[in-house]
């Protein structure tokens, strides 16, 4: 039951209308029933036993911890919440890393299959117990309420990452039926829809051919490949994260954002403050801060700035706790060197190269009088991070490390941008019709995302969806309506054809 | 120590930590505010904190501050704790 099936629009349609039937004390046991069903049909069946049995755990330890604490016990609360991430990531890596299987009897090994949502529910209850050990999260005494939280159906796809201390209680309190938070919900998933029938699934097409067969496509093809890819990855999360957290909305349910127009990032380390954000505030606070708090950190901190100085000891510090961090958040995306580098350590590379270059830049810049501010700097800045985005993502799409460094090789092979606009791009498997809709579709989000940062005329900064909120009731109808018919008629979608899976939904 | 003296104090910090003499913070600055205090930034600006008032902030406390006046709540419970 894919969030963008037919079969997922009649679960919602009943579930939203039942929701709100129920007494307020019933809505998150329906909730909860309705996690438990969406999760059993979305594919995974008994595989729900690992949610069960991840949420199960952090339930005792939670518990165990609490116990502790009265007791004064300060080593066993360590250890309750140690045993419980332990068992979290070590299922984790057993199931996605490991590739850990069964014996058969021909003598091969047949990996486990994985359950839906793994890495989402794992982080958002690994989270979970270390903010309770951290004392900023209450505990949850009721565990079918725990396994809700770890497991609400829409987080199950591709999160967000939730955290419970910000978002955890939204799940149990009581929500009136309030017209324009159902349609405001509505309105966001209808605009994810756009964003993955009509866009992602047009730029896949594009982004498939270039990518398996790229020994074809050399020189401008492959960055026109990476582009297409960077638009498909980009339309099909952020399109999945607006059905999912509209469909919350929907319910009253507040859920966490995961992008802010990331592609309007002027350096490396915003693009990921506004990319994938849940992945990295949990990194920040689970991973980043705990390894720089460590007793060992804060010693070779302190050992390095005595000799060689305070800025370079924070500097030296900081760049070896992001390449821990960095290489995790490669791994999260999945075990494969490729991960490892595009989305991990070529972002550490980015980051420590910019910092280290600076104060090269700040001398030479001004002596060629070329001004480091202004909105011509920022302009460069925003092209040259998404550039640097589009190299990583290369990694990310191709079949190896070494096809990325082939394919990436053939992009500075030849000089050929005339192929950009005398009809070469046709032969890539769409047609002029379907390259049309594309590049409209894709300008209309590009500056519904420029709209969503630029100030009105009042100075106030305000996503699309406010703006059009604010008009008659007429227009704004009339928008919606447009945009509905727009992905009936272009998405693509319907009996026969089925939508390519979400990419994130694998992680 | 007083509110104003812990202010006094958290002033040369925050100069110090984001190499600008013009800084000046209150129980409303928060991160927006300052040019540079972003998350990397800020685990540096908590141990040079806690340096300057010998003082340890908890891993909850790290990640739960919401300004400099929250900053400065915690440091005065800290240090009334201490004496």
């Amino acid at each position: 039951m894919e969030i963008t099936s037919f079969y997922f629009l009649c679960f919602f349609a009943a579930l939203l209308a039942l929701y709100y039937l129920v007494s307020k004390r019933g809505q998150w046991i329906l909730l909860f029933a309705g996690s438990l069903v969406y999760y059993w049909f979305a594919g995974s069946g008994w595989l729900i036993l690992y949610p069960a049995a991840a949420a199960a755990a952090t339930f005792i330890s939670t518990a165990a911890m609490e116990r502790a604490e009265r007791a004064g016990k300060q080593g066993l609360r360590t250890a309750a919440v140690l045993a419980d991430v332990l068992f979290l990531i070590g299922v984790l890596a057993l199931l996605k890393y490991l590739k850990f299987g069964m014996h058969q009897a021909d003598g091969t090994i047949r990996a486990l299959a994985v359950p839906l949502g793994l890495s989402y529910y794992t982080f958002t209850l690994a989270g979970y117990a270390m903010d309770v050990y951290n004392g900023i999260a209450e505990r949850q005494r009721n565990p079918a309420k725990l396994l809700l939280f770890g497991m609400f159906f829409p987080t199950m796809v591709s999160g967000p990452i939730q955290t419970y201390r910000e978002t955890g209680a939204e799940l149990f309190k009581p929500h009136r039926l309030d017209y324009r938070t159902v349609t405001r919900g509505l309105q966001r998933m209808v605009w994810g829809f756009f964003k993955k029938l009509v866009i992602s699934e047009r730029a896949a097409v594009l982004a498939n051919t270039i990518f398996q067969g790229y020994g074809r496509y050399p020189g401008a093809y492959i960055w026109f490949g990476a582009v297409m890819f960077t638009i498909q990855l980009y339309t099909d999360f952020s399109g999945c994260m607006d059905i999912v957290i509209g469909a919350a909305e929907a319910l009253g349910i507040r859920l966490p954002e995961n992008f802010a127009q990331p592609f309007f990032s002027r350096t490396i380390s915003e693009y990921w403050r506004r990319w994938h954000i849940t992945l990295g505030v949990w990194m920040r606070n689970y991973v980043f801060y705990p390894l720089l708090r460590t007793k060992g950190m804060m010693q070779l901190s302190r050992t390095l700035r005595k000799k060689l100085g305070k800025k370079a000891g924070k500097e030296i510090t900081t760049i070896l706790a992001m390449f821990v961090l960095w290489t995790a958040v490669g791994l999260w995306h999945g075990g494969d060197i490729k991960y490892v580098i595009g989305s991990g350590l070529l972002h550490w590379f980015y980051i420590v190269a910019g910092e280290l270059t600076l104060p090269f830049w700040k001398k030479v810049l001004p002596a060629l009088h070329i001004r480091m501010e202004g909105k011509g700097a920022d302009f460069f800045r925003i092209v040259r991070t998404f550039i640097l985005v589009n190299v990583g993502n290369v990694f990310f799409n191709a079949a190896s490390a070494g096809d990325a460094c082939a394919m990436l090789r053939l992009g500075v092979s030849r000089w050929n941008p005339q192929i950009l606009v005398n009809g070469s791009l046709l032969s890539l498997g769409l047609d002029w019709e379907d390259m049309a809709i594309l590049a409209i579709s894709v300008l209309v989000l590009f500056l519904v995302d420029l709209l969503s940062v630029l100030p009105d005329r009042q100075g106030n900064v305000m996503c699309v969806r406010d703006r059009i909120a604010e008009r008659k009731l007429p227009v704004r109808w009339l928008f919606w309506l447009c945009l509905l018919f727009f992905v009936i008629i272009f998405g693509e979608y319907g009996p026969g054809y089925s939508s390519a899976a979400f990419i994130y939904q694998g992680f | 120590m007083t509110r104003d003296e812990i202010y006094d104090r958290l002033n040369e910090v925050f100069r110090d930590v984001f190499d600008d003499e013009s800084i000046t913070v209150n129980d409303r600055t928060t991160s927006a505010d300052i040019d540079g205090w972003d998350s990397l930034e800020h685990i540096n600006l908590i141990a040079a904190v806690e340096q300057e008032f010998g003082i340890h902030f908890a891993m909850g406390q790290i990640v739960t501050m919401k300004n400099v006046g929250e900053m400065a709540n915690i440091i005065a419970e800290k240090l009334a704790a201490r004496s």
